[in-house]
C-alpha cells in the first residue's frame, strides 16, 4: 500500500499565531450584532406562523404523497423500488394483487415513517411510474405520538401536491 | 476420458473431452449469457443467446451445441460478437411488456442480467406496436403463465417432457404469436413449480410466492428438506420486514447432483408455511403458557422421583445432533428410550423419481444411533408408562400416561409442552435414504428465541457443552464410528 504525502500549509508565524484569524472572525460577529442592535426594524425576520414562508420553490422536498392514474385509482404498482432505494429505510410496503383489472399488483400496505425519513428523496428518483412525489409544499409536521407521524396508503393518496399536474404523468412504464 | 485444453478470451482450460463448450464455461465460472440451455435438460440450441466466436469458423457458433476440441480459441467479447448478441438480445426484448416493476422475476432475471450486459438501450420498436399475448394466466399447480414474458426458450416444455413425464406444456402457434401453453390441467406430475426456477425470465412464476416479497430482500439458508427421506437440498429463503418476524417465503431446490439434482417435488416446496404458521412458542403446563423456569422444575421434579414409571419416544424427524442428545439425556436419568415407527411411512407418497415413501428425514440417523425401534418392546413399555417423555413423536398413548412434549407445533394432549426450534432455525446433521450424511442450516429468527433440542436438554442437564456444535461432532463419532469423516 502506497501513500502519499500532503504537504502542509499554513507555516508562518502569521498563521501558526491563531489569534490573527481568530479577530477576523471576531470583526465579522460583532458587525452584524452591532449593525442588528442599532437598528433592530430591519433585521430580517419572518413572522412564522402568521406569516408563511412565500419562497418555497417547486424543487422543495416537502411531504410525500402518492398520486392518482387518470381513472382516480392509485398509480403505485408496488415494485419496492422507493423502498430499496431508501437510505433510512422508513417505507414499508405490503403488495398484493390487484383484482379490478386496471393492472396486476398493488400495495396493500403502503407506509412511510416520517421520523426516520430523511427527505433526500430518492424514492421520488427512483419511482418508474411517477407514484410517489414530494411537491406538496408541506414542510410542517406534527403529532402527539411517534405513531402519528406514520403515514398510511390512505394518508399519502389524500394529500394534495401543491402543483399542476396532479396525476401520475409516467407513461408506458407499465400498463 | 481424456482431457483437452483450450482458450477462453485469457483463461486456459482443462476439461473432459466431448464436454460442451458452454457447461465448461459455466463450471468455471465464466459469463455466458443464455436461456434455453440448463445443464439438467440436454441442449436445445433455439435461443441462440449463447453466441461466441471460434477461430478458424467463419460464423459465430453457439456455445451450448459445441462439443470442446483440442486447441480450440474461443473469443466472447470481441465487438463482433458483443453486436450479435445485442441483435439477439433485441428479437428477444421485442414483444416483452416492460414490466419488471409487477414481475416477480425481477432481480433473478436473465433477461435483466443480459440487458445491463449487452442491452440495446434505444428501442428501435415502439411499445404501441408490440404484439399482446394473455397476461397472469393461472396453469394450475401453483404455476400462473405470462406469454408476454416468455422468450420461447422452451425450458419448461422439455422438463415436463423428459423429467417430469407428464407433457402437460407444450408451444402452439407459430412466428411471433407462438406460445407456451398447458393441454389441460397442469400438474407436472408432482414438480410442477420446477418450471418456476427453470424459466429464466417472469413467464412462469409461483403463485404461492405471487407478489410476496422481492427476491433482493431474501436471505437465503443452505437446508435440507424434511419432507421426506430423499433430503433434497433446498435454498430457505426468508426475510423480516420491518417491525414483522422473519418470515419464510419460499423453497426452492439447492443443486446436489448425489441427491436431488436441480429438483424438488412440489409437496416439499410448500412445506416451509407450517413452520411460519402454528408454531409453539413458549412452555405450557396443562393447556397454559408458562415459564421455561417453571416447567423445568416440574420436569426435573418428575425425573428425580423413582416411583414413576417413565419412557421416552424420539422421532426420526430430528437430526443426529438432537438425537445424540435425547439418547445421552435418557442414559442419564435411565429411561427407556424408544425410536420410531410405521407412523411416517406413507407408501401413496412415493414415485418412479424424488419421492420416497419414508415421509421422515433421518430414519437411517435413528438405527444408527442404535435407538430401539422395535414395535413390540416399545409397545410393552408404553402400556406401563405413567409419564411419557415425547420428542416429536406421535404415537397414541393409552389415557393412563402423562405426555411430556418436546416439539415444534402445539400438542393437544400433553401435560406439559416445551417449545424447540424448527429446522429452520437450527442446524444440524441428517442421513437420507441412500445414507447419505447431509448438513442443513437454518438462521430464521424468532422473535421469542428458540433453542434447538440439544440446547435446550443441555440447559435441563445443565451441560453447557451440549449447546455446542464441536462436542455434538466429537460425539456423534463416538456413538457411531462410521460416522468419522463424513460430518
Amino acid at each position: 500500500m502506497s501513500t502519499h504525502i500532503v504537504p502542509r500549509h499554513g507555516k508562518s508565524f502569521k498563521e501558526r499565531w491563531y489569534l490573527s484569524a481568530l479577530w477576523v472572525g471576531f470583526r465579522t460577529t460583532f458587525g452584524h450584532f452591532w449593525r442588528n442592535i442599532l437598528n433592530t426594524n430591519a433585521i430580517d425576520v419572518l413572522e412564522y406562523p402568521e406569516v408563511m414562508p412565500n419562497d418555497i420553490t417547486a424543487r422543495y422536498r416537502g411531504h410525500h404523497r402518492l398520486t392518482h392514474r387518470d381513472d382516480g385509482s392509485i398509480a403505485c404498482v408496488a415494485c419496492f423500488m422507493c423502498a430499496t432505494n431508501c437510505p433510512a429505510q422508513c417505507i414499508t410496503i405490503e403488495a398484493q394483487a390487484r383484482i379490478d383489472g386496471i393492472d396486476e399488483k398493488e400495495p396493500r400496505r403502503f407506509e412511510i415513517d416520517l421520523l426516520e425519513c430523511i427527505f433526500c428523496g430518492y424514492c421520488v428518483e427512483a419511482c418508474p411510474c411517477d407514484a410517489i412525489r414530494m411537491d406538496t409544499n408541506i414542510f410542517s409536521m406534527v403529532g402527539n405520538a411517534r405513531s402519528d407521524f406514520i403515514r398510511t396508503k390512505e394518508q399519502l393518496l389524500a394529500t394534495q401536491g401543491a402543483y399542476a399536474p396532479t396525476h401520475s404523468q409516467a407513461k408506458g412504464a407499465h400498463t | 476420458m481424456s482431457n483437452v485444453t483450450l482458450r477462453i478470451d485469457e483463461h486456459t482450460l482443462t476439461a473432459p473431452k466431448g464436454s460442451l463448450l458452454i457447461q465448461v464455461m459455466l463450471d468455471n465460472g465464466l459469463s455466458i449469457p443464455h436461456f434455453c440451455y440448463h445443464e439438467a435438460l440436454e441442449a436445445d440450441g433455439n435461443c441462440r443467446m449463447c453466441m461466441v466466436e471460434i477461430e478458424g469458423q467463419k460464423r459465430p457458433q453457439i456455445a451450448c451445441n459445441t462439443p470442446i476440441k483440442e486447441g480450440m480459441i474461443v473469443r466472447t467479447t470481441t465487438p463482433s460478437i458483443m453486436q450479435t448478441k445485442r441483435a439477439i438480445l433485441e428479437l428477444e426484448l421485442r414483444n416483452h411488456p416492460v414490466d419488471c416493476p409487477i414481475c416477480d422475476q425481477a432481480g433473478e432475471c436473465s433477461l435483466q442480467e443480459y440487458y445491463m450486459e449487452v442491452g440495446l438501450y434505444d428501442a428501435h420498436v415502439a411499445k404501441s406496436d408490440k404484439i399482446h399475448k394473455a397476461k397472469h394466466v393461472d396453469l394450475g399447480s401453483h404455476v400462473v403463465l405470462d406469454q408476454e414474458r416468455c422468450v420461447l426458450c422452451q425450458r419448461c416444455v422439455r422438463f415436463v417432457h423428459d423429467k417430469a413425464k407428464s407433457a402437460d406444456l407444450v408451444v402452439t402457434g407459430r412466428g411471433a404469436t407462438s406460445v407456451i401453453s398447458a393441454v389441460g390441467a397442469f400438474t407436472g406430475n408432482g414438480y410442477a413449480m420446477n418450471v418456476v426456477d427453470l424459466c429464466p425470465v417472469g413467464a412462469l412464476t409461483s403463485s404461492d410466492f405471487r407478489f410476496a416479497q422481492r427476491v433482493w430482500f431474501l436471505q437465503s439458508d443452505a437446508s435440507i428438506c424434511h419432507g421426506c427421506a430423499r433430503g433434497c437440498n433446498i435454498h430457505l429463503d426468508h426475510h423480516a420486514i420491518k417491525g414483522g418476524i422473519d418470515t419464510l417465503y419460499r423453497l426452492r431446490p439447492r443443486k446436489n447432483s448425489a441427491v436431488n439434482g436441480h429438483f424438488m417435488c412440489d409437496t416439499g416446496r410448500i412445506s416451509y408455511k407450517s413452520l411460519n404458521e402454528n408454531r409453539l412458542l413458549e412452555p405450557h403446563v396443562e393447556g397454559h403458557a408458562t415459564s421455561f423456569s417453571h416447567t423445568f422444575s416440574l420436569l426435573r421434579r418428575t425425573l428425580d422421583d423413582k416411583s414413576q414409571t417413565i419412557v421416552a419416544l424420539v422421532s426420526p424427524h430430528w437430526s443426529l445432533e438432537n438425537l445424540a442428545s435425547v439418547k445421552l439425556f435418557c442414559a442419564r436419568f435411565e429411561i427407556p428410550l424408544f425410536g420410531a415407527h410405521e407412523a411416517s411411512i406413507e407408501p401413496s407418497f412415493a414415485d418412479e423419481w424424488l419421492r420416497v415413501a419414508d415421509r421422515a428425514p433421518n430414519r437411517a440417523g435413528l438405527e444408527l444411533l442404535g435407538i430401539d425401534v422395535s414395535p413390540h418392546a416399545r409397545d410393552r413399555a408404553l402400556s406401563r408408562a405413567q409419564v411419557v417423555l415425547d420428542f416429536g413423536h406421535d404415537a397414541t398413548l393409552s389415557s393412563m400416561s402423562t405426555r411430556y412434549y418436546f416439539g415444534t407445533h402445539p400438542h393437544s394432549d400433553a401435560q406439559m409442552q416445551l417449545p424447540v426450534a424448527a429446522y429452520s432455525e437450527e442446524s444440524g446433521h441428517l442421513i437420507n435414504c441412500d445414507n447419505i450424511v447431509q448438513h442443513y442450516s437454518g438462521s430464521v429468527k424468532r422473535s421469542e428465541p428458540l433453542l434447538s433440542l440439544h440446547a435446550l436438554l443441555g440447559l435441563l442437564v445443565m451441560e453447557g457443552a451440549w449447546a455446542t456444535q464441536p462436542f455434538w461432532h466429537a460425539t456423534l463419532i463416538d456413538m457411531a464410528p462410521s460416522l468419522e469423516g463424513r460430518l
